[in-house]
């Protein structure tokens, strides 16, 4: 193939024009963002929950789930369980676990439920951004953009985004914060509205964590000197509160950094497509080495750069 | 140079109707999956919300499809003429690869009748955004390339049988046109190739890093991305020479083993810089120690190492190269080693706690084997129809 360098710079300005044009807008760098103080958000407190489970009941309520069968976990358990699920799925949004420490023996019951992350790294991860953080503070999932590749799973730390794997048409499946239910009416969501113990507070984030820090102030026999969720990975909306020598982590809290799970990912990316300098840096080099070697296997009639 | 011709050969051979066979099997798992939901053939589940159907199909796929960037890199940009011979071959089933890799998505998501939404609905922050894009991009680059054959098979000579015989005359002036246009703008499709193949190649290794609370520390780096692309670019001369050499034993050709061997001495040279970067990130991090801990993703990551190491000794000696044996056993094992590497990513090594497991199905090894028999059934129509092998 014979190209004369007037036509291969011409070449190359198409080229680059259309990579620039077919190409994807630069991701925007983002700091991190000083989460909104109106954001809404739940606070758990763990020393006061008795484990009734009626939060989950009503969260079924709210949300039309249908029930949940526990019989075939004895192939997973060793044993027969007549009881609440073990782990949240498409059909249970909310769960309430009984952990147990290892070291001091003591049980806790602990509320489970999507964090509304105030970076969700789901939201990050969505190809097509059917999850997203809304104004009110709740992660909310879009099923109709949804193309069920379930990379969110993926990215959650938590491991809260659920797949319907028994529908032949799939969707994502987590808790709303009640956004299309209670928040419309301007109430609380329903978990938090029928605890009987007072364990679960509804409120703007900021507010929550005010009120936590007042509950230990008070009562530091009682409570641990730490707000899980205000900071790890880069705050949540719903908030922690236990007892003190307690390890979050036998909570079922794992410990884990100040800041957001997406941010490598975010960073690398941004910087491979920035203004689209290097893939069109990338693309100039090949093309001057390629334009050299075929200009000089014209010239001198040999195989261009053939002999090492 | 030896023109390029069609096999011609008898196409329904008992290899073919093997092939028939599984692709036959994998589409009955296929149906389950698609009218009575993933629970019933997958063992999928909240853990590992990604089995081989991604681990295998479409991780390795891309990476094994890199046959076709390299060699098309080698000859026709670096100007190494000699291996002509091996470029057609090479972006064929580079093709192949790309859209088996398509087709593997398309399984595997949930709400396979959006994929579309993935060009129109961005999310610039997804990593998944960027890989479908480049992927997508990169798949045409690869059919344009693969129309020169084409062209040369059918200019002149279109004659459709009774009823189509009108349309000879449009097809004629198809080819000629395509003939045209890409003669003049063929360099600008086969750097953009490259470009592409760099581009979602890394993207690939900064996709598990979304969780760095799961990923396990051998494979969790900032450098995965480049890790990724040099490793990729390592197995792209070693499933040439594969292909090569299962062609030959298959179609019963002579062997071209001057030519494999000579483009392999390329081989260590691109696996010696991944090894570099692979040791240095993980001696930098501080992490080796965790290698030889006896835990399964520690020895998983030994037999991954090893299976780079051993061949980048053997190739650097000519005498190994010159082997056509020992030659086929070194690329086979960078292939195996890539894929054990992409499985420790997105499988193994993503470490869920004791409580989760995940092994595949019977129905997903059938949908897999059935995607790599398609794949050689594609491979065997395009070089008995299309001039994609050299004559002997």
């Amino acid at each position: 193939m014979d190209i004369s360098r007037r036509k291969f710079l011409q070449i190359g300005a198409v080229a680059s024009g259309s990579v620039v044009c077919a190409g994807v807008k630069p991701a925007s760098a983002r700091d991190l963002r000083e989460p909104n103080p109106e954001w809404l958000g739940m606070l758990n407190d763990t020393t006061r929950c008795i484990g009734c489970k009626a939060c989950q009941v009503a969260c079924k309520k709210e949300n039309k789930l249908p029930m949940e069968s526990t019989l075939n976990e004895s192939a997973n358990v060793g044993r027969d369980v007549y009881d609440a699920p073990r782990g949240l799925s498409e059909r249970t949004y909310t769960l309430i676990k009984m952990q147990q420490d290892e070291e001091n023996g003591k049980t806790t019951f602990v509320k489970t439920q999507c964090m509304h992350c105030s970076e969700p790294a789901c939201a990050s991860a969505c190809i097509v951004g059917a999850l997203k953080k809304q104004d009110n503070g709740a992660v909310a999932y879009d099923s109709g953009l949804c193309m069920g590749c379930r990379y969110c799973m993926v990215a959650c730390p938590f491991n809260v985004p659920q797949f319907e794997w028994q529908n032949a048409i799939p969707s994502i499946k987590k808790c709303t914060l009640c956004r299309e239910t209670k928040l419309k009416e301007g109430k609380p969501t329903a978990c938090s509205s029928v605890c009987p113990a007072g364990a679960i507070s509804f409120g703007k984030r900021s507010d929550l964590i005010k009120l936590a820090r007042k509950r230990i102030e008070k009562d530091p026999e009682l409570y641990q000197d730490h707000i899980y969720g205000e900071k790890e990975v880069g705050g949540t909306g719903v908030l922690y509160l236990a007892r003190p020598k307690m390890q979050f982590a036998s909570l079922g809290l794992p410990a884990f950094k100040y800041r957001t799970v997406a941010g490598l990912t975010e960073s690398i990316q941004h910087r491979i497509f920035q203004y689209f300098i290097p893939p069109i840096a990338v693309y100039s080099v090949l093309g001057g080495i390629m334009y050299r070697n075929q200009s000089r296997k014209k010239n001198g009639g040999e195989e261009g750069g053939s002999h090492e | 140079m030896n023109k390029a011709a069609p096999l011609q050969h008898n196409f329904f051979t008992p290899n073919v109707w093997l092939l028939i066979f599984f692709m036959g099997s994998g589409a009955v798992f296929a149906f389950f999956r698609f009218f009575y939901g993933f629970g019933s053939v997958t063992n999928l589940n909240a853990a590992y919300p990604f089995g081989i159907w991604i681990a295998f199909d479409v991780a390795c796929g891309v990476a094994l499809a890199a046959g076709g960037f390299t060699t098309a890199a080698i000859v026709e940009i670096f100007g190494r003429d000699k291996y002509h011979a091996l470029v057609r071959p090479a972006i064929l089933t580079a093709f192949i690869g790309y859209f088996l890799v398509g087709l593997a998505v398309f399984f595997d998501l949930g709400k396979y009748y959006n994929i579309w939404h993935a060009l129109v609905y961005w999310n610039g922050t997804s990593v998944l955004f960027e890989v479908a894009w480049c992927v997508m991009l990169y798949l045409t680059v690869l059919g344009i390339e693969n129309i020169p054959a084409v062209v040369e098979q059918f200019k002149g000579k279109v004659n459709l049988p009774g009823q189509l015989a009108s349309f000879n005359k449009p097809s004629e002036w198809l080819l000629g046109k395509a003939d045209n246009i890409l003669n003049r703008t063929m360099a600008f499709f086969v750097i953009a190739g490259v470009v592409l193949s760099f581009g979602h190649q890394s993207s690939l290794g900064t996709m598990m890093l979304i969780a760095p609370y799961k990923l396990h520390d051998l494979w969790y780096t900032p450098l995965s991305p480049l890790l990724f692309l040099t490793s990729a670019v390592s197995v792209g001369l070693p499933m040439v020479i594969f292909e090569a050499s299962l062609a030959t034993v298959l179609f019963k050709r002579k062997p071209e083993t001057e030519l494999l061997a000579d483009i392999a001495k390329y081989i260590p040279l691109f696996l010696g810089t991944y090894l570099l970067l692979r040791i240095g990130d993980l001696a930098y991090r501080g992490v080796l120690a965790q290698a030889f801990d006896g835990s399964v993703q520690g020895n998983s990551f030994l037999v991954e190492f090893a299976l780079f190491a051993v061949p980048y000794f053997m190739l650097k000696r000519r005498k190994i190269r010159r082997d056509a044996l020992k030659l086929f056993l070194c690329a086979f094992s960078v292939i195996l080693g890539v894929v054990l590497n992409r499985f420790n990513v997105f499988l193994i090594g993503m470490d869920m706690g004791p409580e989760f497991n995940y092994f595949p199905s019977v129905g997903e090894f059938a949908v897999t084997f059935a995607f790599l028999a398609f794949g050689v059934f594609l491979y065997r129509l395009g070089v008995n129809y299309l001039p994609i092998l050299e004559e002997q």
